[in-house]
């Protein structure tokens, strides 16, 4: 990749604020103390902006690769290949369903119905029209024992089944 | 060495090769690869290179696997064969490879296409298929590169070649699994990614997913691929001297390629964006194609006389003047970030105008004349020019040669200027390019050109210290190499007034105010001996004069040059430390340091530089002036300049003087032993010339304070022009000479390293029009001057008899790569680099010329508080002639723009493409606005390509003392929001 930051002359007219500013800044300063490059930092960095906005837009791309060193093209390959990271924005709750084969066959198909229909998502990866949810679904949690396991946020909430959806939804209103 | 069987062919190799370069090596390459590329990084992704290998239990790749002593290779053994089949089956499933299930396997379109033939792979008829083709042509359309990823094979050389050659990287791979494609930047918009769009991915794609749009808005596909021939030739843009492949069909280049990336010619494989697209000017509906003759002139009684309106409208026309177009509103121009697709500039449309008209040449300005013969033509130029000689003498006449021609034109039209006309004001554009650094360098060490090549700037330089030079933009090939040479490590050393390309990439910008440079290299150069970095051995065994200049270092100091030049003193002493260290330093320097009226100072400053810290003569450190035209080396080495004939040979020496007249079969006494005036000095009412021959340049643009020139060339007796189009200055002409564009032409060029190249001649002029040499020729054998050769060929061979330092060059020597000059004999195999035992100076020294530091000759005040200066774009070359009629060049950057720092434009409450005035002390214009942060703050460049707002009506006329170099960098203008709306 580049050795350095390419120069910001085509930078868009648009008005943008970048994320990198104020302590998100000194966020990232600390960070780049931990790699020996700052193309190591590309993923925490990265999420910094998914903390900050609730997803990455390409603007937001050119800004890191102009942060760290890089080509938009590169950030951009990046955040596409990771499936964690949002292209979109995404509700206020992110809810994760496993439905691979063990949790498929305990109902976990059931589950993503009655998630959908109790957050008024129309479809899987779609955000409710109130803007508080999306719901996808996703490989393995890695509980295939407490099938089935649900991510919302970053709270893992196992052997849910499509009965205590409702209430698991209240509690996150 | 390695020895091992291929084929069961024994071969031998270097330890360190591949299978693959192995094979290639021994002439065995028809190893099928798709992801692998000369000089790309290997990667190995595509398997289809996998081979057997006696006692590998697995194929292994060719193309990543290492030699090794006794190794057995199969390229084609069973295994190997049956897995290529299985490799290009999984590609066809998502190829939109219809064709090739039946009749269209005879005519592969494509290097894959060829490998499935090849392998007698049959693709799985439609609707057998497991996954849906990609996406089509999903990218904005483009007037240059499209993208049709239906056909993308992954094998990532796109990627490669932009990140790894162009050192650019606008694509890579996105998504994952079946998902997987080639991405544009962030968002798909290639401009804002920053690319330029030279087409190196288009060059190594090997399916044509990525590809070039202009062949196909006019030729069919199979007469793209199977064009009338393919000619070599050399581009006709800057002094990098790219060779070009030129693609005819129908006596029209219908596509340009480069040649192949292993030659060692100095693109090596790469052009720019000007090389590539910028061909079909020659092909534009302005093409001159019948001589012109201004009405008004009769011919009554054998002679021509002028019958026409006398004083002011002797060479009118219904045109406005270039100073009065700058008043004019304009449309706002596009931010670079969104200059992509034509069809979204609003601004064009409502301008009413075709795209292609902005800066073609308007109707009326063929008003004043009338079509004429080429015998009509000639004879008049012939009889006035005669004439004038003999009723003020040959001094009364000039000519601009031109550095866009080949040698032989050059050499065969400074010729005729001397020999038929008996006087040496015969000059070009070299004059406002390097004429300071041939004039500091001839002081300094007695050359003229550069000491060093490309390539070694590349490959051996540790650091690069690049002076006034935007190479990323201007000179764009040798820019990768740059950028290349400082990812392998060398260390990257820019001062620029602007933030260009290469100053963002550079490990140290020095970012001085405009035409302080001699402050700054003095204060380094203070710095160096202070601390006794300066190379002593190489002082004392090359060089005389250094006391005088250490003693005139010695007040400069760090501190004192940071007051002037705005760059902090801490980051002199870090340049200067660096710069001495190398161990092998380059230096490089263009337009930024010659283009003003202390140029030769400014370049003798640098030179002292170097010289203190021996940083010449070895391979890695070289001395490289960036040269601007594509033959602006050339023009000069064959004498087109006004004090010395081939060579550099001084005209004022009467034993050189006979040698050219025996040459030329002339007498001695009809050649002039005075020097010739200057481009800057003819166009003055002092010089006393009355009548010229202009080829191929159009003064009217370039030179300074146009708005006096235009006045001057009006006021002449009589003007002859020869050149593609009616330019802004052939609008004044009397007679207008349409000659060859460079694809029309045989004819050699010298690029920036010395290296004279051939190129060929590829279609014939248009109509009427004629090759250049002919025209040239014709003209001298009417006004008196015997010229029997009919091919570029005949007038090398009379060049290289009074050109020592070309004495062995022959057309057949240049096939390939060309020569680079020294080639005093026929088996001299040319001079890469030079001085690494002596300068060609009396005692073979090197010569230190202390200089002074005075600031420039126009300081910003309170009443022109900012400074302007001017230079190139990326997609436009000089006066536009060409570039502005070049269709994907011209939309890129479509209108007239003027880069403002954003606080203060702010502080000016200009928006972008708000227009602004801008007055200097001769002139003023209206131009659009782009803010950047590329300009520093009390800074503003305009680029001088554009007619309707030509930034040298602003430019200031004062004249370097040596070189006769006007101010063209550097000029106090004020500027406020234009009265006048943008048309948007
Ligand atoms: S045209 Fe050049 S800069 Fe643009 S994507 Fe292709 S290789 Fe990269
Ligand atoms: S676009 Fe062409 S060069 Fe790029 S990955 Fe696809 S096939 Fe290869
Ligand atoms: S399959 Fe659902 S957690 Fe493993
Ligand atoms: S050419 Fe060797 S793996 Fe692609």
């Amino acid at each position: 990749m580049s050795a350095s930051a390419r120069p910001t002359h085509d930078a868009a007219t648009e008005p943008y604020q970048p994320v990198f500013a104020g302590k998100v800044l000194e966020e990232l300063q600390s960070l780049l103390g931990r790699y020996p490059t700052k193309q190591g930092a590309l993923l925490p960095a990265l999420w910094l902006v998914q903390r900050q906005r609730g997803w990455i837009s390409d603007r937001d791309m050119t800004e890191v690769a102009a942060v760290l060193g890089l080509t938009p093209a590169y950030v951009k390959g990046v955040v596409t290949f990771y499936t964690m990271y949002h292209q979109h924005p995404v509700g206020q709750n992110f809810v994760q369903v496993c439905t691979t084969s063990p949790c498929n066959i305990c109902g976990a198909e059931d589950v993503v119905r009655a998630l959908l229909q109790a957050t008024g998502a129309k479809e899987l990866g779609a955000t409710s029209p109130d803007g508080r949810w999306t719901v996808i679904e996703v490989e393995c949690l890695g509980a295939c024992g407490f099938a089935t396991p649900v991510l919302i946020n970053d709270d893992f909430i196992e052997s849910v089944s499509p009965e205590k959806v409702p209430d698991l939804v209240k509690r996150y209103r | 060495m390695t020895r091992l069987v291929i084929n069961g062919r024994s071969i031998t190799a270097q330890p360190d090769q591949t299978i693959l370069e192995a094979a290639r090596a021994a002439g065995i390459d028809d190893i099928p690869t798709l992801c692998w590329y000369p000089k790309l990084p290997v990667v190995g992704n595509c398997r289809i290179c996998l081979v057997s290998v006696e006692g590998q239990p697995k194929l292994l790749p060719a193309c990543a696997t290492q030699v090794a002593d006794g190794m057995v290779v199969q390229a084609e053994s069973h295994a190997a064969v049956e897995n290529r089949r299985g490799v290009l089956r999984l590609l066809l499933e998502r190829y939109p490879g219809d064709h090739l299930i039946n009749g269209g396997r005879a005519r592969p379109r494509n290097e894959f296409e060829r490998y499935v033939v090849r392998y007698g792979v049959v693709p799985t008829p439609p609707g057998g298929r497991d996954l849906p083709l990609r996406h089509g042509d999903e990218r904005p359309g483009d007037s240059m590169i499209r993208h049709d990823m239906s056909t993308c094979v992954l094998c990532t050389r796109c990627v490669r070649a932009c990140e790894d050659i162009q050192v650019v990287g606008v694509l890579d791979v996105g998504q994952r699994g079946e998902h997987t494609e080639i991405i544009v930047g962030a968002d798909g918009d290639p401009d804002k990614a920053g690319c330029t769009w030279c087409g190196e991915c288009v060059r190594v794609c090997p399916t044509g997913a990525i590809f070039e749009v202009m062949p196909q808005q006019r030729f069919a596909p199979e007469r793209i691929r199977h064009p009338d021939r393919v000619v070599r030739s050399v581009c006709p843009y800057c002094g990098v001297g790219c060779q070009v492949d030129l693609h005819v069909a129908d006596n029209t280049v219908l596509r340009v390629t480069s040649p192949d990336i292993e030659l060692d010619t100095p693109n090596q494989g790469s052009t720019c964006v000007k090389g590539r697209f910028g061909y079909d000017f020659p092909q534009h509906r302005d093409r001159l194609t019948k001589p012109l003759i201004r009405k008004g002139w009769v011919k009554e009684g054998g002679r021509w006389t002028w019958r026409g309106p006398t004083g002011r409208e002797r060479r009118g026309g219904p045109w406005q003047t270039i100073e009065g177009e700058g008043q004019n509103a304009k449309p706002a121009g596009p931010p670079r970030s969104v200059g992509k697709s034509l069809r979204e500039l609003s601004l064009l449309e409502r301008l009413d105008l075709d795209i292609r008209d902005r800066g073609a040449t308007p109707a009326s300005w063929y008003e004043p004349f009338r079509e004429a013969s080429w015998d009509e033509a000639l004879e008049l130029t012939t009889q006035e020019l005669l004439r004038i000689k003999g009723a003020r003498g040959g001094d009364a006449l000039a000519c601009f040669s031109s550095a866009k021609c080949s040698n032989e034109e050059n050499y065969v039209l400074m010729r005729l200027f001397r020999g038929a006309l008996g006087t040496n004001n015969i000059d070009h554009c070299t004059r406002l390019c390097h004429s300071t650094s041939v004039a500091a360098m001839q002081r300094a060490l007695n050359t003229s050109a550069a000491s060093g090549s490309m390539r070694e700037v590349e490959h051996a330089a540790d650091v690069i210290f690049i002076a006034g030079a935007n190479t990323t933009e201007s000179h764009p090939v040798f820019g990768a190499a740059i950028k290349r040479a400082q990812q392998r490590g060398a260390t990257l050393v820019v001062a620029d007034p602007r933030r260009t390309e290469l100053a963002g990439r550079a490990d140290v910008h020095l970012q001085m105010q405009p035409g302080t440079d001699v402050a700054l290299f003095t204060a380094m150069l203070n710095h160096i001996v202070a601390r006794g970095f300066e190379d002593k051995p190489f002082i004392a065994a090359r060089t005389t004069g250094f006391d005088a200049v250490r003693q005139s270092v010695r007040a400069l100091t760090p501190e004192v040059a940071a007051k002037i030049t705005g760059v902090p003193a801490e980051l002199i002493r870090r340049a200067a430390e660096i710069y001495a260290k190398g161990p092998k330093t380059s230096t490089l320097w263009a337009m930024g340091l010659t283009q003003h009226a202390n140029g030769t100072d400014l370049v003798a400053s640098l030179l002292n530089l170097m010289l203190a810290c021996g940083m010449i003569g070895r391979w890695g450190a070289a001395m490289m002036p960036v040269r601007g035209q594509n033959n602006v080396q050339g023009a000069s080495d064959v004498g087109a300049i006004p004090f010395v004939y081939t060579d550099y040979r001084s005209v004022k020496d009467p034993k050189i003087r006979a040698e050219y007249a025996h040459v030329w079969g002339v007498p001695a006494e009809s050649l002039s032993l005075k020097e010739g005036l200057m481009v800057t000095e003819i166009v003055k009412h002092e010089s006393g010339v009355r009548g010229m021959y202009i080829m191929g340049e159009n003064p009217i643009i370039s030179d300074p304070d146009i708005a006096h020139a235009e006045h001057w060339f009006r006021e002449l007796e009589f003007l002859a022009v020869h050149d593609l189009f009616l330019t802004e200055t052939a609008r004044y002409a009397d007679v207008v000479l349409p000659g060859s564009s460079f694809a029309e032409k045989t004819g050699t060029f010298v690029n920036t390293e010395r290296r004279i190249q051939l190129a060929r001649e590829a279609a014939t002029p248009p109509g009427d029009a004629r090759y250049d040499l002919q025209i040239l020729i014709e003209l001298s054998n009417r006004l008196g001057l015997k010229t029997a050769h009919t091919t570029a060929q005949d007038v090398m061979r009379e060049i290289v008899r009074v050109t020592p330092s070309w004495a062995g060059v022959t057309y057949e020597r240049l096939d390939g790569a060309g020569l680079q000059y020294p080639v005093p004999t026929a088996a001299h195999p040319g001079t890469a680099f030079l001085f690494d035992q002596r300068f060609p100076t009396t005692d073979g020294k090197a010569i230190f010329v202390p200089v002074e530091y005075g600031p420039p000759v126009e300081l910003p005040d309170d009443a022109y508080p900012f400074v302007m200066n001017t230079g190139r774009q990326l997609y436009h070359w000089h006066t536009g002639t060409m570039t502005r009629r070049a269709t994907g060049l011209d939309q890129r950057e479509p209108t007239a723009i003027m880069e403002i720092n954003p606080a203060d434009a702010a502080a000016l409450g200009i928006e972008e493409g708000d227009l602004a005035r801008v007055t200097s002390r001769r002139n003023s214009l209206v131009i659009s606005c782009r803010i950047s942060d590329r300009v520093a703050r009390g800074q503003v460049f305009v680029p001088f390509h554009f007619r309707e707002a030509a930034a040298n009506l602003l430019t200031n006329p004062v004249l370097d003392p040596y070189a006769k170099m006007a101010e063209l960098k550097c000029c106090a203008v004020r500027i406020e929001p234009a009265a006048v709306p943008a048309v948007r």
